[in-house]
């Protein structure tokens, strides 16, 4: 029988650890470190895009990852993702508990709210028996395609990943060239103490696996499709 | 499964190899579409060698200041209610692993694709432990199913096998009934492995990168089944080796683009996701986290001749281009990480005494360091394996005579001329229809399974070719 440690109280490697490094780099350990400016060697090569431009860079780089782009309008919304649940087979809905989805006025009837009163349980089992998930983008990403969600208490990491279908409604001005501006965006709240959710998704369209013989299936455990609705 | 895969001899190893034509095709085919497919991703990022540049800088900074950024990291994560454990050795710390779970009594686990557990034989000490675990990457679980198939390569692990021979496991294992298409394939995983993602009591993901001032870490995958791993199981244990890790999200940032332009030719993966204990207020994700950071042999890397191999992010870059890679396969080299950078790492890790001909697995060409994303000089580490193995006396003495003469050849650009205008009429003696059939022991493993072209003639080469040019302008 094996002597198990109680890993709450056992003690901890770390210090040993950490001088094993610092000698065999030849010196005493580092309490303070001055981090380079790498960001200054990367040529900025979306410099002077205008939001236009970078529509059609996030229009064209979605046809690459197999993700439906829609244009929509606040005003017609509703209709626009009516419309796209119904094409994928209608069936049970998703949604986060985002401010927004009242701010827009949109409504699925019959439709799951991810809600922190719910709990953990009841909150995946909606998710898993949901056809479609339907959220809102904090970033989108236009270079590769990605939007970028946060996990809270009204928005749990699974609601990305359970339902087969997939939309994320991306508001204009939430477009950024490229992930160098989300990550700096994020690690300016780092830096100033601000909490960061539990999970920061970066999402480029649907689930995929080319593990058998490197041919290309898309939809693998997550969803099986993705569409993005611009407004 | 450890480090070590296969105890056979390497020139049955690679016998193996070279006779499994289906396997050799698979790779080929695997290699040429990673190939372009990185390319057109990397040239798509405007200055390519500035984005290597910063790669290499941003490991070589932090491998420099690695404990800093290691406790930077633990306290962050202890900060957020997070457990963090250092293993000096592979027991410490797949028992760490295997009491966090014996103690929560829990049986059902699932794991995510992660080539540290394998070097520290997790699935094995959890088996034994009486654990359930299932692998959820589409190409570990068929490797898995097939009676733990060791993998082949490190991003595409199933790669050695067809569609016909997934069809016959998942037939035989699972009663899958329906033909060989990989999506209908996938979709039975997809459905068999949803069931477990919901049962299942733990998640053990691996970590492409720890962030050390957030306390988080970082996956990048394609198929949404690390992020399952993590969400649903209410205890989550990420395992890291203890280089990988970067000081901000923007180093990160920098990173995962190297990556994923080199690892699939993505410009992003479908998924990469930044994760830590659990926030006040979550509704899922795991309410107890444990990150494990492994050394296991790397502190003896650190600091020495071969310091540069920990600058590795593992894209797999590097087997796609290899040409011997090519014609082995990842089953030669007899270690979960095979190609260039396995030839560099894996005697590091596992010693000269099981893996001292993994250095010789190599044509030199250099193609390795070429495509490397954080300019990891690989042919040079390789050499100096090489010259350490023939000081230690290590190999056979037709090898040590090889090596000392190429060694001598190669230092002396007079010698290595002449040798250029000998090779040509010698090699005729060994040839036929300009293609050589014998050959000393150094190039007879190569020969004997692809064509090797006559050195060319003396007045054809380049340098004949220069000089005589030069001559002529006078220059
Ligand atoms: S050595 Fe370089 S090319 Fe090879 S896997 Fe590591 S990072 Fe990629």
């Amino acid at each position: 029988m094996t002597v198990l440690r109680n890993y709450h109280t056992s003690g901890n490697n770390k210090e040993s650890f950490l001088n094993t490094i610092a000698s065999k780099l030849g010196r005493e350990r580092r309490h303070e470190v001055r981090l380079p400016d790498i960001q200054s060697l990367l040529p900025d090569s979306y410099g002077s895009l205008t939001q236009d431009d970078l529509i059609d860079i996030l229009k064209e780089q979605c046809f690459f990852i197999h993700t439906q782009v829609i244009e929509s309008k606040p005003e017609i919304l509703q209709r626009t993702l009516d419309d796209l649940i119904e094409a994928s087979g209608g069936g049970s809905v998703m949604i986060s508990g985002d401010p927004r989805f009242a701010a827009y006025g949109l409504m699925f009837p019959g439709s799951f709210v991810w809600e922190e009163a719910a709990g953990r349980e009841q909150n995946i089992m909606r998710a898993e028996s949901a056809d479609t998930a339907v959220i809102f983008a904090d970033y989108a990403l236009a270079e590769s395609g990605t939007i970028v969600v946060e996990s809270r208490p009204d928005q749990g990491r699974s609601l990305h990943f359970l339902p087969a279908h997939y939309i994320a409604v991306i508001e204009k001005q939430r477009i950024v060239p490229r992930s160098t501006q989300a990550a700096a965006a994020l690690n300016r709240r780092v830096l100033t103490g601000e909490p960061l959710g539990s999970s920061i998704n970066l999402i480029s369209g649907p689930s995929n696996s080319a593990d058998i013989e490197m041919k290309l299936v898309v939809g693998v455990h997550g969803p099986l499709s993705a569409t993005y609705v611009l407004i | 499964m450890s480090l070590q895969t296969d105890k056979r001899d390497f020139s049955e190893r690679t016998t193996d190899g070279l006779g499994d034509s289906f396997m050799r095709n698979a790779v080929g085919s695997a290699q040429d579409s990673l190939k372009t497919r990185r390319l057109s991703a990397a040239t798509a990022l405007g200055d390519w060698e500035q984005w290597r540049t910063a790669g290499q800088q941003i490991r070589q900074h932090t491998l420099q200041n690695l404990d800093y950024y290691l406790e930077q990291l633990a306290g962050n994560i202890e900060k957020k209610g997070g457990h963090i454990y250092f293993a000096a050795t592979k027991e410490e710390a797949s028992s760490y692993i295997r009491d966090v779970i014996v103690q929560k009594q829990a049986k059902k686990i699932v794991k995510s694709k992660s080539m540290v557990t394998e070097e520290i034989d997790l699935n094995h000490v959890l088996i034994e432990a009486g654990c359930e675990l299932i692998e959820t990457d589409l190409g570990e679980y068929i490797l898995q199913m097939d009676d733990w198939d060791p993998p082949s390569h490190i991003v595409a692990p199933a790669l050695h096998k067809d569609r016909r021979q997934i069809q016959r496991v998942f037939a035989e294992k699972l009663g899958y009934t329906d033909d060989e298409s990989p999506e209908k394939l996938a979709r039975f995983a997809r459905k068999v492995l949803r069931q477990k993602f919901l049962e299942a009591e733990v998640g053990i993901t691996g970590c492409n990168f720890a962030v050390a001032n957030l306390g988080a870490i970082n996956l990048v995958t394609n198929e949404g089944n690390g992020d399952l791993t993590a969400a649903i199981p209410k205890t989550h244990i990420a395992v890291m080796g203890m280089e990988r890790i970067v000081p901000t999200l923007a180093e990160m940032e920098v990173l995962d683009n190297l990556l994923c332009r080199s690892a699939v030719g993505q410009k992003l993966t479908s998924y990469i996701t930044v994760m830590g204990p659990s926030a006040a207020g979550d509704t899922d994700g795991p309410e107890e986290f444990h990150l494990v950071v492994v050394d296991n042999g790397r502190s003896d890397i650190l600091g020495s001749e071969f310091n540069e191999a920990l600058q590795c992010i593992r894209c797999g870059a590097c087997l796609n281009v290899c040409p011997v890679y090519r014609h082995i396969g990842g089953h030669a080299y007899g270690s979960i990480y095979p190609g260039p950078i396995g030839a560099v790492i894996t005697p590091l890790l596992g010693g000269y005494d099981d893996f001292k001909e993994l250095p010789f697995a190599s044509s030199l060409c250099a193609a390795c360091t070429d495509v490397c994303p954080v300019r990891i000089p690989l042919h040079e580490q390789l050499i100096r394996h090489r010259q350490n193995i023939v000081k230690e006396n290590r190999t056979g003495s037709m090898e040590r005579f090889q090596m000392k003469a190429v060694g001598r050849l190669l230092s002396s650009p007079a010698l290595f001329g002449k040798t250029l205008r000998f090779a040509h009429p010698a090699s005729r003696l060994m040839s036929k229809h300009g293609r050589i059939v014998r050959g000393p022991e150094l190039i007879r493993g190569w020969i004997g399974s692809r064509d090797l072209s006559q050195p060319v003639k003396q007045q054809d080469s380049f340098r004949a070719w220069l000089d005589k040019r030069k001559g002529e302008s006078g220059q």
